[in-house]
Formats: C-alpha cells, sequence, structure tokens
C-alpha cells in the first residue's frame, strides 16, 4: 500500500456556467480508488455522482461551461488542466466508462461488432480483421451466447441485458485501467441487474481493474465495492469501507438512507421510510451542513459553517457532522 | 423487399388513375374553350359556326365521360393524343422534353445534395460560431427567396455582369449551371437545416456520448457516429424536395428558354390544351410515386430498425 493510488481526487470542484445560471454540482470532494479496488459513490438524483466523475474527463454535453479546480491524479498524471485532445487519448484507452441506460447507450444503426471493434483499432491499434477478433473474445468474455452473430446484429435486435454486456465489453476492449460505471443497472430488469453485477465484479477481479460504481442502490454497493464515498448535494458526507460504513453508519444522512431500504420484516402495506425533505439547490451556497434542514439531530453549529470531514473512531471512516464528530479535530 | 415493392405498384396505379379523373374535372371544369382558342388560331373565330365546327372536329361535343374513357384507353397504350395547339402527338413531343427536365432536376438534386451537406456540417462542427451563423444566415435566405427572383439574379450576376454562363438555352454542360442552381437553391437551403438540426440532435444523443467517452475524435463521432443516424431523415427531406423540383421547373424552365415538361404544362394550361395538361400531370405524378418508392427503399437500406420488418 506504498504505492501511488491509480486513482486519487483531492479537493475537487467543478462548476457548471450555462447562458443563465451557474451551479456548483462538486465541491470539495476527495477519494482515492487503487488498482483492483471498487470504490462505490452513491447519492440521490442531482448529487454530483455523475458530474465529478465526468467532468474532469471532458464528458460534458456541449453548451456548458466546465470550471474544475482541485486534483484529480490518474495513473500518475494529473488530470485537470489537460486539453480535450489529451484527454480523448485517455478516454477509452485508460479509462472505460459504462452508462446507465444501455438501450440508448449504443448507436441503432451501426452494427455491434463494429462498435466494439473500433475501439481496438483506435487504442490497440489493430488491424480491421485483428479488431473483429478481438471483438469476438470480448464479446465471449461478458458471457454472451452465440457470440458470432451477435457481432452482426444491431443493437435493436437485443435485450437490455445483453445490450448492457455489450456496452460493458465496448468498455474493455481499450485495455482500460479503469472503469467507469454509472449506474449500470439501473435501467435494467431486477433479474438481471443482479447478474449484470456480478459479471461487472467478476471481470474487475480478473482484470485487475479499479471501478468506480456510481449508484444510488445499497444493495449494488454492498455486493460489490469495497469503499464508499456518501454524496449530499455536492458534497461529501461520509468516506470509508463498506463493511464499516454499512454496518455502522455515522451520518445522520447515511442513516437515513440505509433505513430507507425496505426490509424483510417490515409489514405488508406498511410505508415506505423515506428521508423527509427535498435536496437543496445547488444554485445559491450552503453556509452550514447542506442536510441540517433535513436532519434530526440537527443543532445550531451544523448551520454555521460547513462542516469538516472528521475522522470519527475508526480511522478509515471519515464524516462531515459536527454532531457526530463533538469534540474531534479536522482530518 | 421484392413483396414491398409490388404492393406499392399496385397502390400506385389506383393512385395515378384517380389523379387522372381529378385531373381530368378540373380541366374540364376550367373556364375558356380550347375550340375558341383553335378557331382564333386559324383566323376564323367570326366565322359563324365555325368554333362548333371545331368541336366537332376534336371531339369536345361528345359526352365527357366519353371523352375520359377514349382518352384512358389511347393513354394505357401509350398514346396521349394529339395536341390541341400544335396539332402533334404529345407522346412525340414527350420523350425530348422528359429528358430536358430530368437533366434539370438530377443535377438540380445533386448540387442540393453536396451544398446542403456541406452548409450543414459546417454548422454542426462549429455550432453557434462563424460558420454555423454564415450557414444558418445563408439556408434563411435561400429559403425565403422566390425561385423566380433567385433565377433573374442568377442571369443578372453570372450571364450579365461576369459573363461566365449563358442566361438560356439547353446547350451542353455550361448552359446548365444557371438552371440547376436556380432550382437548388431552395432544396439547398432547407436540407442543409434538416442536416445541421439532425446532426444536432445526433451529436447530444447518448450514444454519442459512449462515443466520446471511447477516445473517438469529433470528425470520427460526426461522420461514423452521428451521419449514419440522420441518413434516413435525410433522404426522406431529399426525396420531397426532389419532387417539388417538378413545381420549379415550371417557373425555372420558361425563364431559361428550356423545353422542358414543366415549360409544355405552362403552355398546355395557357391553351385549355387538355390532353398535354393531362399527361405533363401524370409524368409529374409518376415521377413522385417512383422518387417516393426510392426514397422508402432507400432508407430501409440505410435504416436496421425498419430493414428487419420486411425482409
Amino acid at each position: 500500500m506504498h504505492d501511488e493510488p491509480l486513482l486519487s481526487v483531492s479537493n475537487l470542484t467543478v462548476d457548471l456556467l450555462t447562458a443563465k445560471s451557474a451551479i456548483r454540482p462538486v465541491d470539495g470532494v476527495s477519494y482515492t480508488v487503487r488498482q483492483g479496488e471498487c470504490l462505490a459513490i452513491v447519492g440521490e438524483s442531482g448529487s454530483g455522482k455523475t458530474v465529478m466523475n465526468f467532468a474532469p474527463l471532458g464528458l460534458m454535453p456541449t453548451g456548458v461551461t466546465t470550471q474544475l479546480s482541485g486534483s484529480v491524479r490518474f495513473d500518475g498524471h494529473e488530470l485537470i488542466g489537460l486539453s480535450e485532445p489529451e484527454l480523448q487519448h485517455i478516454r477509452g484507452k485508460s479509462i472505460g466508462f459504462i452508462f446507465q441506460d444501455p438501450m440508448s447507450a449504443l448507436n441503432p444503426v451501426r452494427r455491434i461488432g463494429r462498435q466494439i471493434a473500433e475501439m481496438a483499432e483506435l487504442h490497440l491499434n489493430m488491424t480491421p480483421r485483428a479488431a473483429e477478433a478481438r471483438a469476438l473474445e470480448l464479446v465471449k468474455l461478458v458471457g454472451i451466447s452465440d457470440p458470432a452473430a451477435r457481432l452482426r446484429q444491431y443493437p435493436h435486435e437485443l435485450s437490455g441485458g445483453l445490450r448492457q454486456r455489450i456496452v460493458i465489453a465496448t468498455a474493455l476492449a481499450g485495455e482500460p485501467k479503469l472503469l467507469i460505471a454509472d449506474e449500470p443497472t439501473t435501467a435494467l430488469d431486477v433479474t438481471v441487474q443482479a447478474q449484470i453485477l456480478r459479471l461487472l465484479k467478476d471481470l474487475q477481479k480478473r482484470l485487475n481493474m479499479a471501478m468506480v460504481l456510481i449508484t444510488h442502490d445499497m444493495g449494488v454497493v454492498a455486493g460489490a465495492a469495497d469503499n464508499i464515498v456518501v454524496m449530499y448535494a455536492a458534497r461529501t458526507a461520509e468516506r470509508g469501507p463498506v463493511d464499516k460504513v454499512l454496518v455502522t453508519p455515522r451520518h445522520p444522512y447515511t442513516r437515513g438512507l440505509i433505513n430507507a431500504i425496505p426490509r424483510r420484516e417490515d409489514p405488508i402495506g406498511s410505508e415506505f421510510r423515506g428521508l423527509p425533505g427535498i435536496p437543496p439547490t445547488l444554485g445559491a451556497p450552503i453556509k452550514g451542513c447542506a442536510f441540517a434542514p433535513r436532519c434530526d439531530l440537527a443543532i445550531p453549529a451544523c448551520t454555521g459553517s460547513r462542516p469538516p470531514l472528521v475522522q470519527s473512531v475508526d480511522s478509515s471512516v471519515v464524516v462531515a457532522c459536527p454532531v457526530v464528530n463533538q469534540g474531534r479535530a479536522a482530518a | 423487399m421484392i413483396h414491398f415493392i409490388s404492393k406499392r405498384l399496385k397502390h400506385s396505379l389506383v393512385l395515378l388513375f384517380l389523379a387522372s379523373v381529378v385531373c381530368f374535372t378540373l380541366v374540364v371544369s376550367a373556364p375558356g374553350n380550347v375550340a375558341v382558342l383553335i378557331a382564333e388560331l386559324r383566323g376564323a373565330v367570326a366565322v359563324p359556326g365555325y368554333v362548333a365546327q371545331v368541336e366537332e372536329e376534336i371531339g369536345l361535343n361528345k359526352p365527357l365521360l366519353m371523352r375520359y374513357v377514349d382518352w384512358l384507353g389511347d393513354a394505357v397504350t401509350g398514346d396521349f393524343g394529339i395536341s390541341y395547339r400544335t396539332g402533334q402527338a404529345v407522346s412525340a413531343d414527350l420523350p425530348q422534353r422528359m429528358m430536358v427536365t430530368g437533366t434539370l432536376i438530377a443535377g438540380s438534386a445533386v448540387i442540393a445534395t453536396l451544398l446542403s451537406l456541406l452548409l450543414g456540417f459546417l454548422g454542426a462542427f462549429w455550432p453557434y460560431k462563424l460558420p454555423d451563423r454564415v450557414s444558418r444566415g445563408l439556408a434563411l435566405i435561400g429559403a425565403s427567396t422566390p425561385t423566380f427572383f433567385v433565377g433573374a439574379l442568377m442571369i443578372y450576376g453570372f450571364s450579365v455582369t461576369f459573363q461566365l454562363f449563358p442566361s438560356f438555352g439547353f446547350n451542353g454542360p455550361i448552359s446548365w449551371v444557371l438552371p440547376w442552381l436556380t432550382v437548388a437553391v431552395l432544396p439547398a437551403a432547407v436540407l442543409s437545416r434538416v442536416v445541421r438540426v439532425g446532426l444536432e440532435e445526433a451529436m447530444t444523443s447518448p450514444y454519442v456520448l459512449t462515443a466520446k467517452s471511447k477516445g473517438l475524435g469529433r470528425t470520427a463521432i460526426l461522420f461514423r457516429e452521428a451521419l449514419p443516424n440522420i441518413t434516413p431523415v435525410f433522404i426522406n427531406a431529399l426525396g420531397t424536395q426532389v419532387g417539388l423540383m417538378t413545381a420549379t421547373g415550371i417557373i425555372v424552365e420558361p425563364l431559361f428558354a428550356w423545353q422542358g415538361v414543366g415549360d409544355y404544362f405552362l403552355a398546355g394550361v395557357r391553351f385549355r390544351d387538355f390532353m398535354v395538361v393531362q399527361a405533363c400531370l401524370l409524368i409529374f405524378l409518376s415521377f413522385f410515386i417512383v422518387v417516393n418508392l426510392i426514397v422508402d427503399l432507400a432508407v430501409l437500406m440505410t435504416d436496421p430498425r425498419i430493414r428487419r420488418q420486411w425482409s
């Protein structure tokens, strides 16, 4: 553990500027991912979990100006400040991406084989023939039956689960060191979700890749991740090893999230235990703890200044909560 | 595929028949009398009973239904009757005129396609930047300038001022340039917007984000990912525009003194020359039908989502 982590994000802040508005969807976030490790990033919609992974790699919609500050070190190189051509070189080759909706992530009018093979041509300098062979290999790797026929098909001819396997195969085609999966199971049937997750986990282990798993499904986190970052309103609420954070959540928001999972012993017809209230908008700066208005435990100190991330009793877990951290110094 | 084409052709025959009925009705119910015009032409309009004599001569005194059935019976054998104005067989005039109009439409279609792709791609490659604004401005001007005025400008600019191309006549490629450009302006303007808007929509789609995440560059994404997706839409729009070129030809052919089908049609309408009008309309309509069929087949080829339903 003396070597530098594969991905090391520190104090990353992202500002998105459009013609009319400016928002800060990511505010001072830090985490690291080592080779072979899986980090889960959880949070509600709009908590910044997708933006913090996509923005540093230039994957933002056109028409939005993205301003980054802080540091994102990947494989010994600083990503922030790189030009678009330099980022383009990293995307696909060193970092593979998996998207939420496999129904729309594949080009509907191009054959699946081409969509996978062009990755190998681009990043591994393969001839079209060799790339086709590699595509076949990859399709086998992601566990698709009748692989040769699949390569000649178009995305609309496959089911959602198969398409997500194709998306995974595409992401793997450049032999990436890091896989960023943005809610890879959200758009799939429940039965397929488990298969895809198992596949991802298995591939990650076999290919010894690092993986960032963006999700809002605590079940996915428990099954796949080593570490977890809990995001709330652009900031990190809690960060630590999964087995610790899920078993003894410290931040009231993490506790609320875990408490909201339906349990087997819940009586039939009982109401969901959701979190009361709605998350804040990201347009206006929040002075204190962003979660304070929804928090049962809030004390006056919560609204005064932004709570720092502080090591808890367990030194591997950091929490940003003035109540939990009473009497402790900032990490 | 064969099934698809034969089904479409059967529909087309019904369409052609109905169109000929409508067209016949319109022409016979229009004001004016071709017999009077013929009498005038022969300088005998004042002779008592001469108009009635002409009517009998060309069969205008027969019942309407019989006139129609006579015409239809001849038409299916390729005989479109005798032009009242020139006294020549319509079917003898048609091939040369169809060749002229075909030249006009084919050239204009190619120019419109190339021009619109160029303008559309310029706009999509530098969205909201100068090339996009120029392309947008040209499209606006091109789409809102009437064709007869475009033709006049072409003649004034390229023929009168710079003397690059002849202002009239159908004598080889040099003389084709101005009519081609004139007809191509409006479709090129409309189609460039189709390309630009289609590409922009494609460029914001999730599969383009995927392509970006794969490390593809902008040019590769535009041509490999976005272009195949807008091809079916573009072909559809192009088909409509090419069909409409028959109408533009009616204006542009006389402007450049081209003896095409549009010019023939216009002369026929002026003279209440039912035979000519009817034949021209059937040609226009057949052209529309064929273009639409080609468009549908081309879309079938370019969009795999539709292709599987038919093959």
